[in-house]
């Protein structure tokens, strides 16, 4: 028998996609950003490139694919439809494709009214995700983690941005706002209460299901979003409170709770029934190590006058995060969400006529091998750039744009094989025998 | 453990999506009328209930104390 999915429970392919294809071409940005910008770019975190180049990854990179999945995963996990999905993915898309473009080009060159419009296209595209997303999971029972998980990384994604606009507006009119503080409780949302909640409510269905591993433990389930966003709140009362010994400690709660995620996950992932890791196992194995050793070092930063001292860590920090352990994981999904997106709409548009093409032959298993080496390449180019900024960053950034067109050439050719597989579909409509 | 009996069970703990979805589906197709399916899974299958519902079939889901989802299937009775 074939099998028929409903079409209302799935947005359209088009809306997830648009965001999935644009992310590499932001990746492929920031790599030209290193080029352009050379070894100045690692002076410190806060030169205008390296403010920029962050924000090309998680604004052009991570929100872009996470947005787009979330439009896929919110129907399929939670039973939560959002209403006119083609509406909301196209206004969404444009305004945080505009939007980052805009931010990037206001961190380079401090235009106050680029920062305006950076603001305006952020919170439109971000917030009206947000309400569809929300009003799409009111009323759906919170039946397991990845509910809850998605609710609660909602809410960080909305606080997240919220300060960034308001550090933004400072940037540009110079409000006189804390900024340095401000950016560090920035981080602390974005980083945590919504990418490793977001990232743990799906890695909680993801990780067992794909990688053949043991459930995560109940106590995951239960409390690991929840507690994400309760050490961050109580965190970001203390920092804004100036209540110095508080803040401290809370911010290493912060810390132990992004690296609890990472310790689980790797537990995990060592007792997967897989005789043989495979390109997705080995994307999330390389992000969680490097989370942890991204947590490591900011603990050991705390404690050690001598590399609190060093300009270049909280360089080594982010790219150990973003590069190593967010970009990783995010490739790794986007090789599992896309076959299984052109499947799902080549199952309903065949009705029962036309099988669908088996999900192992969408996408070309060694092409994804061969991408996801490039992209072990540029990670680890750029974590030498840290350290020698004048002899690796411009093959750091050679390195990112070739890794994240060879994502856009994988991605584009499971497009090639929808289109095609589609055309057979019409010429079988078309022909005397379907009238 | 849902009581009612099953003459057909799918574990589908452990396999990739859409596996799970199409040996359910498969298995319903040469079922009996009067036969009853029991699918088990780690995660709630949104896209499978709507699927059933649009083909004719019932089903009922209850969560065990360890997290895993039973789906009993059966076709329903005009």
């Amino acid at each position: 028998m074939q099998a028929l999915l409903s079409f209302d429970q799935s947005p359209p392919i088009s809306a997830p996609l648009r965001f999935f294809l644009t992310a590499p071409l932001f990746a492929m940005a920031a790599g030209g950003l290193l080029l352009w910008s050379g070894p100045d770019l690692f002076a410190s975190r806060w030169t205008p490139a390296a403010l920029a180049l962050t924000h090309l990854v998680t604004v052009g990179f991570m929100l872009q694919v996470m947005l787009g999945a979330m439009q896929q995963l919110l129907p399929v996990m939670a039973g939560a439809n959002i209403r006119r999905p083609l509406l909301i993915a196209t206004v969404v898309h444009a305004a945080i494709t505009l939007g980052g473009i805009l931010l990037v080009a206001a961190f380079l060159t401090l235009q106050p009214w680029l920062f305006g419009g950076a603001v305006f296209l952020l919170a439109v595209g971000v917030m009206t995700f947000v309400a569809a997303a929300a009003y799409a999971l009111y009323g759906v029972p919170t039946t397991s983690p990845i509910i809850r998980g998605l609710r609660l990384g909602l809410i960080g994604l909305g606080v997240t941005v919220s300060i960034g606009l308001l550090n933004a507006v400072s940037l540009g009119w110079g409000l006189g706002v804390p900024l340095a503080k401000l950016a560090n409780v920035h981080l602390g949302w974005g980083f945590v209460a919504w990418g490793c909640a977001m990232l743990g409510a799906v890695g909680f269905v993801a990780v067992p299901m794909f990688q053949q591993t043991p459930s995560y433990p109940s106590w995951f389930g239960r409390g690991f979003a929840v507690s994400t966003l309760v050490v961050v709140a109580l965190w970001t009362g203390a920092e804004l409170a100036g209540w110095e010994r508080s803040a401290s400690l809370l911010s290493i709660g912060v810390v132990l709770v992004a690296a609890t995620f990472a310790l689980t996950t790797l537990n995990l992932q060592r007792m997967s029934k897989r005789p043989k890791l495979d390109a997705v196992q080995l994307l999330w194995r390389v992000a969680m190590v490097s989370a942890l050793l991204a947590c490591g070092l900011w603990l050991l930063a705390r404690v050690s006058p001598t590399l609190a001292q060093w300009q270049g860590w909280p360089l080594l920090f982010g790219t150990l995060l973003l590069f190593g352990g967010f970009m990783s994981v995010i490739v790794g999904m986007l090789y599992k969400i896309v076959p299984f997106l052109v499947w799902l709409h080549l199952q309903n548009l065949g009705r029962g006529r036309l099988m669908a093409p088996n999900i192992k032959k969408v996408l070309d298993e060694k092409q994804i091998d061969r991408q996801m080496h490039a992209h072990f390449c540029a990670f680890g180019l750029l974590l030498l750039s840290v350290a020698w900024p004048q002899w690796f960053v411009y093959p750091a950034g050679l390195a990112l744009i070739v890794a994240n067109a060879w994502l856009l050439r994988n991605l584009l050719s499971a497009v090639a094989v929808y289109r095609s597989h589609l055309a057979k579909i019409e010429a079988l409509d078309a022909s005397p025998a379907a009238t | 453990m849902l009581q009612t009996p099953a003459d057909k069970i799918i574990d589908g703990r452990g396999l990739e999506p859409p596996e799970p979805f199409v040996l359910t589906m498969d298995a319903l197709g040469v079922m009996e009328p009067s036969q009853k399916l029991l699918l088990i899974l780690t995660r709630e299958p949104f896209p499978l209930y709507r699927a059933l519902q649009n083909q004719g079939y019932s089903y009922q889901t209850e969560v065990t104390m360890q997290g895993t989802f039973e789906i009993l299937i059966w076709r329903k009775q005009f």
